[in-house]
């Protein structure tokens, strides 16, 4: 078992035909990624890596039944693409670029809650379930089928969590990267609670950051968590950043401080860790 | 892309938000010729693009030409939160009655986008939202929502509009809730809303700040003078530099150099270094998937701080591949070479074809390669990050 993506789940790429389209189409086959085709309008006919190329999502999903989508587009075609997916029943999307406009974000949400979808990134590295599917950017040295799942903001924490996970014998078995825009498809409480359904997760490395909003939201679900969750959050020593105006300030309060936000997580019930190697202390302790 | 007040005012208008009359000035002279003409008291603003501006001495009221000239030269002087004024913002002294609040921002957390108003606007709105929630009424709405007109009427009821305006405040509301979706805002506000005297409502500041990632699809604010613009405050000249490079910098205090990847490690390594007792001499984020130049530049931003002792670097290879990050630090030693240590990591995509180039350029010019460390996968990066913070302590600085 895993979360979101298996060696079942059936991929496409939307920009398929483009430079990172290709190379990282490539990259994932190459992994064992169950990739049936993707999408590029205007090319439909084509191949990449052997797999058919379609003009939309609609025609992608009729013929290969593709149910994951990993989006390699430039950012100002993200919402037509991600909405147009989860439209054509994909369920499962990986928005890998940067600087998806906020509001553009905003729809993608709303529709991704209106049909049941779950959407990761933008700015993303993807996901990664070891041994099955690499879906996204993430370098496959760092990975090894086990049993800690993890959540992240960060494509570099990701993999120096797994890297850490893989050397000391614990292995992953799903590791998700939540993206670093402001506006993000998912949240940590979403996915920790992905992992909480998973019978093979025995324990949850969550790493949150300095600035953002979704680390609190965590706050809500852990306690009632069966599955014990680890906390790492980013900028503890970090100089205060810039605010947003009096209305952010109304409407986020205080910005929490990463200091603030891992006291938080550890009221809640999380484990917290200051450094990578605290991981696998932590989860002896645990007798995970 | 925060705006000025007189652009975010220029917005307002086009959405029929009233505002006052209003003339920029760029020199204390020119100050002096436009209220010769007007020959009423007027308001003197510094345009800067930081709050905090009337409590800095900002905004000054001069009564005729000859006091505005003495007060715009002094204005002109002022620098506000790293701020110089280059321009003032001239408008007819308002006489207020009383002072509203409205305002639409996004509530990251919960995916909506939130309308705000108070009865009581001004300098202390933060303040009135923490000790006086009761006194803030928040609205949150779909991204695809229109405003209702009859809950923007129960808005302006509600923050005690005066009964004859209740129908213009709700459309002065439902204009800045669309001005808000048309320009991909992240904040607009009014502070205040003025109730004149004479029972009218002006927008009296106007605090815009739009999404810099969808500027693009916007051209129409640069046909209305608005140049798109990064926001700044005060920046030292290296980070001043690295902006021009694209590459997101801070200066910090310490003497540890930090070369990392991304910024996801850019902030977590300066973490470790204060755990493991040392001090980062800079914040840096290499972006997603650098070229070579650009790991080069990041090295020669460190290289010329005087007060790095030692440069502590991280790659873990994803979308920014290894090879791209070895040749991009070879380039700098071939260019630049390095007069300080320099400790490294770097495993990830491509790790093997990093390592073969920097064992190839070795052997070509060991003497380049003197003060590095190198270390791959192996080694744990909090192995690193100590080494960094131990050979800092025996480079002495702070």
């Amino acid at each position: 078992m895993a979360i979101l993506v298996d060696k079942s789940s059936k991929v496409m790429v939307q920009g398929m035909t483009g430079g990172a389209g290709k190379f990282h189409t490539a990259r994932m086959l190459t992994y064992g990624t169950n990739i049936v085709g993707g999408t590029s309008p205007g090319k439909g006919g084509q191949e990449v890596e052997g797999k058919p190329v379609f003009d939309t999502v609609v025609e992608c999903v009729e013929n290969t039944g593709a149910d994951v989508s990993a989006i390699f587009l430039p950012a100002r075609f993200v919402m037509e693409a991600a909405i147009e997916a989860i439209r054509a029943g994909v369920k499962f999307l990986v928005i890998v670029p940067e600087h998806i406009p906020i509001h553009d974000m905003l729809h993608v949400r709303r529709e991704a809650v209106a049909h049941g979808a779950t959407v990761i990134g933008g700015n993303t590295a993807g996901v990664m379930t070891p041994g099955e599917a690499n879906l996204g950017i993430m370098p496959d040295i760092a990975f090894k089928p086990g049993r800690v799942g993890t959540v992240s903001r960060s494509g570099s924490i990701t993999y120096y969590v797994a890297d850490t996970l893989t050397r000391t014998g614990y292995g992953e078995t799903t590791c998700v990267g939540l993206g670093g825009d402001p506006v993000l498809g998912s949240t940590f409480d979403e996915i920790l609670l992905k992992f909480e359904d998973d019978p093979k997760t025995k324990a949850v490395v969550m790493c949150g950051e300095i600035g953002g909003v979704y680390e609190e939201r965590a706050c809500n679900v852990i306690p009632d968590m069966k599955t014990p969750v680890l906390a790492m959050i980013g900028g503890i020593y970090a100089p205060p950043g810039k605010r947003m105006g009096h209305a952010g300030a109304i409407v986020e309060g205080k910005m929490g401080t990463a200091k603030e936000k891992l006291e938080m997580l550890a009221d809640a019930g999380a484990h917290p860790c200051k450094t990578f190697l605290d991981i696998p202390e932590t989860l002896k302790k645990l007798g995970v | 892309m925060r705006l000025y007040e007189y652009e975010g005012k220029q917005l307002f208008e086009k959405f029929k938000i009233p505002v006052s009359a209003r003339r920029l000035a760029k020199s204390p002279d020119e100050v002096f010729k436009i209220v010769e003409k007007m020959k009423e008291p007027v308001v003197l603003k510094a345009q800067v693009l930081s709050g905090g501006r009337g409590k800095a001495g900002g905004i000054k009221i001069a009564e005729g030409a000859n006091e505005a000239r003495t007060y715009a030269d002094e204005l002109f002087k002022l620098t506000i939160k790293g701020y110089p004024v280059d321009a003032i913002l001239i408008e007819p002294k308002l006489d207020i009655k009383q002072e509203y609040y409205i305002g639409v921002t996004i509530d990251r957390a919960n995916y909506k986008l939130v309308l705000i108003a108070s009865g009581e606007g001004g300098v202390d709105i933060e303040e009135t939202a923490e000790k006086h929630p009761d006194k803030i009424f928040k609205l949150p709405l779909d991204i695809s929502e229109d405003v209702y007109t009859f809950d923007a009427l129960l808005i302006a009821k509600k923050i005690g509009l005066p009964q004859e305006l209740i129908k213009e405040g709700a459309a002065i509301i439902i204009s800045l809730y669309n001005m808000f979706r048309k320009y991909d805002a992240k904040l607009v506000e009014i502070n205040p809303l003025v109730l004149t005297a004479d029972g009218k409502l002006l927008a009296a500041d106007a605090r815009v700040s739009l999404d810099d990632d969808a500027v693009f699809r916007h051209p129409e604010l640069q046909e209305m003078g608005i140049e798109s613009r990064h926001e700044e405050g005060e920046m030292t000249p290296r980070e001043k530099q690295a902006q021009d490079w694209g590459i997101p910098y801070l200066d910090l205090d310490g003497n540890i150099g930090m070369f990392p990847g991304g910024a996801g490690f850019g902030i977590m390594g300066n973490d470790f270094i204060h755990h493991y007792g040392g001090q980062p001499a800079n914040f840096m984020d290499s972006g997603g998937g650098p070229s070579p130049e650009r790991i080069a530049k990041m090295l020669v931003l460190l290289d010329q701080k005087p007060e790095v002792k030692v440069i502590f670097g991280a790659r873990f290879g994803g979308i920014s591949r290894c090879d791209d990050f070895a040749k991009g630090v070879i380039m700098f030693l071939k260019d630049h070479g390095l007069s300080k240590p320099l400790v490294m990591r770097m495993t990830g995509n491509m790790w093997q074809e990093g390592v073969r180039m920097f064992e190839e350029a070795k052997e070509a010019n060991p003497e380049l390669f003197e003060h590095i460390e190198f270390h791959g996968i192996e080694t744990p990066i909090e192995e690193i990050s100590k080494r960094a913070v131990e050979l800092a302590s025996l480079e002495g600085g702070n």
